[in-house]
């Protein structure tokens, strides 16, 4: 919790340097965040290039609507929705993809559903074996791909990211009940599409993902 | 408890660590008599596992610069 707000005072002073035009701080800040926006711009482009030119239009952003931006409020929240913006206006150039309604999926957890022990017990299982977790890894990209935005940022920013779920619900404005509910529907989504490419076979080591 | 309320609306809870103790305790109740709930909660872990797998290890190199140098660039267009 310390760290936080050491992390928010530091963000806030760097905030103010900026904003008194100092070059300094901006590069600081730059050095501070750009990984991190980068890598929220990946989970919503999927695509390095892109995600490289949303981070640039990020920061270019940022240099440019800095005194908009509230000290009563969170660096991080602000300059993290920028961030997204960014990502999505970029996105949003592409052609768009297929995505899906996880209403196809949330039905299928019927109590019988959950008689598929077997099948079950063999994903769980072959997550702890390096390879398979690889395998698995790579499908699992390509199903948050199929998510609706809304999900998708959730379980990027809480699974992958590792951002705190509370963190996550204030840079998307949303109550934490509400991000929780979207975390949730996406992880049974990606899970119930792992386990249709995971094939069971005799030991973890052995088995491999469908083609 | 049954298996689709645990699974639908408190295993995000539990697993976040928010639950009520009094939850908490019924829930872990319904895993001790249910080993197909217990099967799921490992393959949703696993799943979480996964997922972390993805965050991108490769940042490009000089990212920082670059971000910089488009920076200066386009606000010096419009000055």
């Amino acid at each position: 919790m310390a760290a936080h707000e050491d992390q928010d005072a530091s963000d806030l002073e760097l905030v103010r340097r900026i904003k008194r035009g100092d070059e300094q701080g901006f590069r600081e800040m730059v050095d501070r965040y750009n990984a991190r926006v980068y890598s929220l711009a990946y989970g919503v482009l999927r695509n390095s290039e892109d995600a490289e030119e949303a981070t640039q239009d990020a920061f270019l952003t940022l240099y440019r609507k800095i005194d908009t931006f509230d000290e009563s409020k969170k660096f991080f929240s602000w300059f993290y929705r920028v961030a997204l913006n960014a990502a999505y206006s970029r996105a949003r150039r592409r052609k768009p993809g297929v995505t899906v309604s996880l209403d196809d999926y949330v039905p299928r957890l019927r109590d019988d559903v959950l008689a598929a022990v077997a099948e079950l017990a063999a994903f769980g299982d072959g997550a702890d074996d390096e390879a398979i977790a690889r395998d698995l890894a790579e499908r699992a990209e390509a199903f948050i791909d199929e998510l609706p935005p809304t999900y998708r940022d959730a379980i990027w920013m809480v699974d992958v990211e590792e951002m705190k779920p509370a963190d996550v619900a204030e840079v998307l404005e949303i109550s934490l009940a509400a991000l929780k509910s979207r975390l949730h529907r996406a992880r049974l989504y990606v899970r119930q599409r792992l386990l249709e490419v995971s094939v069971a076979t005799p030991g973890p080591s052995e088995r491999r993902v469908a083609p | 408890m049954s298996c689709k309320r645990l699974i639908l609306e408190y295993l995000v809870d539990y697993e976040d660590g928010s639950m009520p103790e009094t939850e908490r305790a019924a829930f872990e109740r319904h895993l001790g008599h249910c080993p197909p709930c217990v099967v799921f909660l490992k393959s949703y872990r696993a799943t979480g596992k996964t997922l972390r797998m993805l965050k991108p290890r490769d940042i490009p190199k000089n990212l920082a610069d670059a971000v910089v140098g488009f920076v200066r660039a386009r606000c010096a267009k419009k000055e």
